[in-house]
């Protein structure tokens, strides 16, 4: 009994020696050790032991730091983090986004991120170059030490532009010319667009549904809105009317009630339509089943138009992973926006006993390909090899078992670009990116703090009516007055008026 | 014709009997069902799924999947030994604690009974709560990236002592303690030597819930194994593949074009049925084993009453 206790004991003590040992090095700063939480990793404990052992060598050299990652997978990062964080557990840095479970804005008003605007001159000099202000604005959060930025925003596709998805190889055998068709733009009230669908129906059988939709997604391309960082989790109530052709145009910059335009009204009634005409699959008008039928059906091609939130490049994987032809025709310009401003960042723990090493060392990972290839994609000859004109080819077994996510770390223009992606990938792509016009509201965030109750009561109408209305799925002859009458009731108009207030505050400050 | 009169007893007409084994079988297959269907999808191939999606007659059987996992995945073998090394020391362990506090609640000598009776029946009616119970496993004991954070949180188990202490209830007498005392027979000897070979369906039964509890345990990995996976055990192995791709079907309209790229890096189908039948054959196998002293306990119970 003794002895097994004893030998338990051990095998503890052994475990927890088996630990990372830091090394000493010769330069003036302390050595510490970073950890960081990155998110939707897929990184086998070999792998990382093998990348972190040369990534550790050049940080020891450069700033004295030993990293030790901590690589969440898509599936655990949010339970994990949450935990972690109130738990006030000694993690340097986090990944945070506007969408992940430690959301950005929130857990920096309740002080979990290190505000950064008095350090960042001094230990991040390259951060505040490249990254452009329009992004640092987006940043820019009302946190618990006032206005500031809590969290590095990476230098990713930092653009929002939904496109249609359309499928060319489909269009092209039912005897249209492709190009012409996406050259000249979809218009989804014109009579041609139902023409194609019916054709498509027509030539694939009763059970074909050409017109593969994510509703929520669908209705901001055709009404030409923008979410407001901030609205209900999921259900969003407000939108936020901008110029298609000029984003950055003002056009009154006001936020309104989602569901009460005239111009949701017609593509409500428009998606009606054409689901009564049999071109949307039920299994896309019930949330059980959407997801997972959209991602089945996208991935084996069976449609014949669909909608994308467009990342640059994005259309030559697809069409290496599905199989056809697939083309991105844009509805309206690219335009920046907090959603994407916010889409991955690095925030520095309030628990972190090093919060400017955490932040040289976020200076360095941003600034520095070598260490930014190395922590990305591995090191040249085990995961990857270089090629004459620059580009990278992965060697696909090694690969397989070092592979962060790409966008979720940083900036991504500094890597190499890949063989696929060819060798002047990243000119295009921040070509393309660069481009993208700040909406007027610029990095507005809704505060709904004080109007929480009216949230609560309004998602669950939404829950009720939205999801139908927005996928065709009800008429909106008669379910949208009765809809606009129980938001209503359920105080959607101080919603608004709340946010309005705030945007008009903001923009005058 | 004389009726020939049927002498068993508690007997059942012919066709009661026909219904009830229809019954009986049809919950028999219920239960088998699924389990081989998850072989099947194991063994078929990976066009076969794509092309007609999980299927008892795959269109093309295939060993890919298993080959792979064992040729390509070193971290299956780790996660398969730390499941199993995890069961077999938390049972135990946990087994002989909960036998242990079980034995001085049913001794009616032991003077502080009430009051370590409902200490540990306090906490199956409230928790400490999440944040609280990771706080202190974490900063208070140390319970973080090593086999123990895997192993203590679940030693004690309310439920199974009262489990136990009904089972030395019931089946050990407590005048034989007398006689074992008067004998001669000191505390440590009458435990392990009287009562625990009478006890022993009781033990069985407790063992076989603890091992369920540690075999099947991921919550525990995902909260405090982070830095040092090659510790997790194989449910949280297979967890978190099933929950990256549930993730990022939710997450495909925030992440957009990136939830796509990700999707592809996700291990096949089939992959994922490999897991679960390395996941269900040692425990399916261990059934059997407990399954005599189960049913012998069951029988103590219901006699003594």
């Amino acid at each position: 009994m003794k002895k097994l206790l004893a030998m338990l004991l051990a095998c503890m003590m052994l475990v927890s020696l088996l630990g990372v040992s830091a090394f000493a090095s010769e330069t003036e700063l302390e050595p510490v050790t970073l950890s960081i939480w990155f998110h939707g990793s897929t990184v086998t404990p070999d792998a990382s032991e093998k990348v972190m052992e040369e990534v550790n060598a050049y940080l020891q050299e450069k700033i004295n730091v030993t990293l030790e990652p901590i690589w969440g997978t898509w599936g655990n990062f949010d339970e994990a983090t949450v935990q972690a964080l109130a738990g006030g557990d000694k993690v340097d840095i986090y990944f945070t986004s506007n969408w992940s479970a430690n959301e950005y804005n929130k857990y920096a008003r309740d002080g979990y991120w290190v505000k950064l605007d008095d350090m960042l001159e001094e230990y991040a000099p390259h951060l505040v170059e490249l990254i452009p202000q329009g992004i640092w604005d987006c940043a820019v959060t009302n946190g618990y030490d006032g206005m500031g930025v809590y969290g590095v925003p990476a230098l990713k596709d930092t653009a929002t532009q939904i496109c249609w998805d359309v499928n060319g190889t489909l269009l092209a055998s039912l005897d249209y010319d492709v190009d012409a068709v996406c050259e000249a733009g979809l218009d989804y009230y014109s009579d041609e667009f139902e023409e194609m669908l019916q054709a498509a129906k027509d030539a694939k059988g009763g059970d074909f549904y050409p017109l593969l939709i994510e509703p929520a997604v669908l209705e901001r391309m055709i009404t030409h809105t923008s979410l407001v960082t901030g609205d209900l989790n999921g259900a969003n109530v407000l939108s936020y009317y901008y110029d298609p052709e000029h984003p950055s145009k003002d056009i009154g910059s006001t936020i309104v009630n989602k569901f009460g335009t005239e111009e949701f009204a017609k593509f409500a009634a428009r998606t009606y339509e054409l689901a009564q005409k049999g071109f949307i699959s039920p299994s896309c008008q019930s949330p059980a089943t959407a997801n997972d039928y959209r991602t089945a059906t996208q991935s084996s091609g069976e449609y014949l138009f669909s909608t994308q939130s467009y990342a640059f490049g994005c259309e030559l994987d697809y069409a290496k992973a599905r199989g056809i032809d697939v083309r991105m025709v844009p509805e309206t310009a690219a335009y920046m926006d907090c959603t994407s401003g916010q889409g991955a960042m690095m925030a520095i723990s309030a628990t972190s006993p090093n919060p400017e090493r955490a932040l040289m060392f976020l200076d360095l990972l941003n600034s520095d390909p070598k260490l930014m290839t190395m922590l990305n994609y591995g090191l040249e000859g085990y995961t990857y090899t270089t090629n004459d004109d620059g580009t990278i080819t992965f060697i696909d077994e090694a690969r397989a078992q070092y592979s962060p996510w790409t966008n979720g770390m940083g900036n991504i223009r500094i890597l190499p670009p890949t063989d696929a992606q060819g060798a002047d990938f990243y000119e295009r792509f921040s070509a393309y990116y660069d481009a993208a016009e700040t909406l007027p509201f610029g990095g507005f965030i809704f505060d709904a703090t004080d109007v929480e109750t009216e949230g609560a009561a309004l998602a669950n109408v939404w829950a009720e009516y939205a999801f139908n209305l927005m996928s065709g799925a009800v008429d909106p002859e008669t379910v949208l007055p009765e809809f606009l009458q129980k938001m209503e009731e359920a105080g959607i108009n101080e919603f608004v008026s709340a946010a309005q207030t705030q945007l008009d505050a903001y923009l005058a400050g | 014709m004389t009726k020939k009169k049927n002498l068993r007893l508690n007997s059942v007409s012919l066709g009661t009997e026909v219904v009830i084994h229809i019954i009986m079988a049809a919950f028999s297959l219920c239960c088998i069902i699924p389990f081989v269907f998850v072989i099947i999808i194991a063994f078929s191939s990976e066009e076969s799924i794509r092309a007609i999606g999980y299927s008892f007659t795959p269109l093309s059987w295939s060993t890919d999947a298993f080959s792979y996992a064992f040729d390509k995945l070193p971290q299956i073998w780790r996660s398969y030994f730390n499941s199993i090394f995890i069961t077999v020391v938390g049972t135990v362990t946990s087994t002989l604690m909960c036998a242990l506090y079980a034995y001085v609640l049913y001794r009616p000598d032991f003077k502080y009974r009430k009051f370590f009776n409902f200490f540990s029946f306090f906490t199956m009616i409230f928790g400490g709560g999440l944040v609280p119970t990771y706080v202190v496993c974490t900063q208070v004991l140390g319970l973080r990236e090593n086999y123990a954070a895997l192993i203590v949180p679940l030693l004690v188990n309310p439920f199974n002592i009262i489990i136990m202490r009904a089972f030395f209830k019931s089946s050990v007498p407590l005048e034989l303690i007398e006689a074992a005392t008067i004998d001669g027979s000191g505390e440590y000897h009458t435990l392990f030597r009287i009562v625990a070979p009478i006890a022993k369906p009781g033990v069985a039964t407790v063992a076989l819930l603890n091992a369920l509890a540690f075999w099947n345990e991921w919550y525990l990995s995902l909260l405090y194994i982070k830095r040092n996976k090659v510790l997790q055990p194989l449910q949280a192995l297979l967890m978190e593949l099933q929950n990256n791709v549930q993730y990022l079907n939710q997450m495909a309209g925030q992440l957009g074009a990136a939830a796509i790229n990700e999707a592809a890096k996700m291990p096949s189908q089939s992959l994922r049925m490999v897991l679960v039948v390395l996941i269900v054959v040692p425990i399916a196998c261990a059934y059997p084993f407990f399954q005599r002293y189960i049913v012998a306990g069951l029988a103590v119970g219901s006699i003594k009453g």
